[in-house]
């Protein structure tokens, strides 16, 4: 038993009557990145959303820091960050809105300053009082990178973050996530290609 | 955590106000065929305003439910907020902004509808203690709330369905007859001068017996469809 | 309590379930139509003519069966869908899903019978009676799990999803049954007597009862073997299954 991190012991899990994984163990230490790649249709992401509680298991245990993470003290829904394929952002709202909402719901009260640093990092400062349904798709995706900063977390889960984007921001990417790690922070993402300017510690390889 | 949430279920409305009044117009559209399709008669529309203007609200609301669900599924936002509050706080928020944006107005604008339908035929102009809109607005205020409860489990059922709006009504519509029945008879009953507070007990514990069970129930039906 | 247990896991057990029943079900048909049998005597020649509604009152031996075992079936599917979500057995969930045609066709053939009985008795195929208007709520809200469940292209979504709308229908069933009863005497509804039967319909429609219960079994149990090949299809013992009944070999 390893008390540290995110720990799943004895995994299985199927999606649509096919098991995907089965009786599988696998530790996410802090401060350690976490590369998953496998073919398209090989579990990546049912996996991931299994780790976020999402999908329920059909076998197995996943402990937050040695406890459940379906007990309230494991206190493992704060410290997730899940950023998936859909951006979950609302058209109707700008982006400011959007992200001062999920602040919120971390219980962060004073987000402005920090929402305007991660725009001024992705170079969208400009845009924050634009609806989100009026942004290019680059730049939504960068909203969605916003949250890494604004919200404090222990855990990211990224399914693939690096996907359309240009290079200046899978550098900053990169960057934001081997900073998280040095900090302690776990990373678990899917990418279909390497990503050289990120020193990985551990690779998941997932097959049919 | 359920005033962020509830917080940002209004202001998405605002920005999409057009959307919340189609239910209002619809509620009223509906009940303005009826003096077509049966006859204009004063005694004729009094007597069968009770059923009409209830039935109406009724699908008025059940139209209603799919723009505050479908899309925060759709998006990804709604497997976000399962994984940051709980799904029973999600559904409890959408079931009150729900109410406060279509419920609320529905029961807002019945008096217009119950001069529509001759509500009041046969009631002098000052007589304030027989007027039937009262009733009619009482009942709508207590039933309502149910129609929005019972909705929700089964509008967050079938939003992982590969089916359109139509399922939710099918699942949906023999929950409601309870709540139709006990709506439209309060106000039967006003009209036939007899007491109705019965009916409005009873309409009040349907109201608690269904904000005891229904948000919890959509919650989970939540969790299930974003699984 | 030990054995209890070990009773609940062999049950929840595909294969198991799979291998009994195919034992099973031979006397269990056997028991059905002795008892049918047995019942179509007493209620066709034993029992007496109604002295109001003559021999029509023979429809009640068919009619009030099917009417309680379309209730039964509800309740019974709801207790299964509990289970299910308590207990994750998947084989709850399978149960439920064999026994809501059955239920379905059971409401269906209460609303047949009582439509027929109608005619003579009030003149009419339809009145908004109490209890055939529950009757057909009911058999909306069997449609309405029937539709759910298989709205979804995975089936675990489809069992949890069907299972909750179980539990909301199975609280609301008393509340339809006692609202529509009550607006039912609020408009003055015709309604046969309630005073109870008489003693001399008694022993018929018991056996009947009894019949049409064993003949629900029968069917679950047909359908849930049905339902079982279909879920563990990929499972081992299936294909060996297969392969000995494509050879015509004793299984």
């Amino acid at each position: 038993m390893i008390n540290s991190g995110l720990f799943a012991s004895d995994l299985t899990v199927s999606r649509a009557e096919q098991t995907l994984i089965e009786g599988a163990e696998l530790h996410l230490a802090p401060s350690s990145i976490t590369y998953l790649y496998g073919e398209n249709g090989a579990g990546k992401t049912s996996l991931m959303r299994c780790l976020c509680g999402l999908l329920p298991a059909d076998q197995g245990s996943i402990r937050w820091n040695g406890k459940p993470i379906s007990s309230s003290d494991s206190n493992y829904f704060n410290d997730l960050l899940f950023l998936a394929h859909a951006l979950s952002m609302k058209a109707e709202l700008s982006i400011m809105e959007n992200l001062h909402f999920y602040a919120k719901l971390r219980g962060v009260n004073n987000a402005n300053g920090l929402i305007q640093q991660a725009a001024q990092q992705l170079g969208i400062d400009h845009l924050l009082a634009r609806r989100f349904a009026e942004l290019s798709a680059g730049q939504q995706h960068k909203v969605a990178l916003c949250r890494l900063v604004v919200e404090p977390a222990k855990i990211w889960i990224l399914d693939e973050p690096f996907v359309n984007l240009d290079h200046q921001t899978r550098d900053w990417l990169a960057n934001t996530m081997m900073e998280f790690a040095k900090q302690g922070g776990v990373v678990l993402f899917t990418s279909h290609h390497e990503i050289e300017q990120l020193t990985i510690d551990q690779r998941l390889s997932l097959e049919h | 955590m359920l005033l962020t949430l509830l917080k940002r279920e209004l202001m998405i409305a605002r920005r999409n106000w057009i959307g919340l009044a189609i239910p209002v117009f619809f509620f009223v559209m509906v009940v303005s065929l009826f003096p077509f399709a049966v006859s204009p008669d004063a005694p004729v529309l009094q007597k069968i305003a009770p059923g009409i203007i209830w039935v109406a609200a009724l699908l008025a609301t059940l139209l209603s439910l799919e723009q505050f669900y479908r899309t925060d599924y759709q998006d990804g936002s709604l497997e976000q907020l399962v994984i940051m509050s709980s799904p029973t706080l999600v559904a409890s928020a959408k079931i009150i902004a729900h109410w406060i944006l279509t419920g609320l107005p529905l029961v807002l604008i019945s008096p217009l509808l119950g001069v529509l339908m001759q509500l009041n035929y046969g009631v002098g102009y000052d007589s304030v203690a027989e007027d039937h809109t009262v009733v009619l607005m009482l009942s709508l205020l207590l039933g309502t709330p149910t129609l929005c409860l019972i909705g929700a489990v089964g509008m967050s059922l079938t939003l992982a369905a590969n089916r359109n709006g139509m399922l939710v009504s099918v699942l949906i519509l023999p929950l409601y007859v309870p709540i139709l029945i006990f709506g439209a008879s309060t106000v039967t009953a006003s009209l036939e001068n007899f007491g109705y507070n019965g009916q409005l007990a009873i309409l009040g514990a349907l109201l608690l017996l269904a904000m005891v069970f229904a948000p919890f129930a959509a919650g989970r039906a939540l969790k299930i469809s974003v699984s | 309590m030990a054995s209890n247990w070990r009773w609940f896991h062999q049950l929840g057990s595909p294969k198991w379930f799979f291998e009994k029943s195919a034992k099973w079900l031979p006397w269990l048909w056997a028991l059905f139509f002795i008892l049918l049998g047995l019942g179509l005597y007493h209620s066709l020649w034993v029992s007496p003519q109604d002295y109001q509604q003559g021999h029509s009152v023979r429809i009640m031996y068919i009619h009030v069966p099917v009417a309680a075992l379309s209730m039964v079936g509800y309740v019974a599917m709801a207790i299964a869908c509990t289970i299910g979500l308590v207990w994750k057995m998947k084989m709850a969930f399978a149960a439920a899903r064999a026994i809501a045609p059955v239920g379905a066709a059971m409401t269906f053939l209460a609303l047949f019978t009582g439509a027929v009985w109608g005619k003579p008795t009030w003149g009419t195929w339809w009145e908004w009676d109490a209890r055939l208007t529950s009757e057909l709520l009911l058999f909306f809200l069997y449609l309405g799990f029937i539709a759910l469940h298989s709205s979804f292209s995975e089936r675990n979504k489809a069992d949890k999803a069907a299972s909750v709308l179980a539990l909301v229908g199975v609280i609301n069933v008393p509340i339809i049954y006692f609202s529509v009863k009550w607006w039912n005497t609020l408009h003055q509804g015709y309604s046969l007597g309630t005073g109870g039967v008489a003693d001399e319909f008694k022993p018929a429609l018991f056996i009947m009862i009894a019949a049409i219960y064993v003949l629900f079994a029968n069917l679950v149990i047909m359908r849930l073997r049905a339902e079982v090949l279909l879920r563990e299809q990929k499972a081992r013992w299936v294909a060996d299954w297969a392969k000995g009944s494509e050879k015509g070999v004793k299984r």
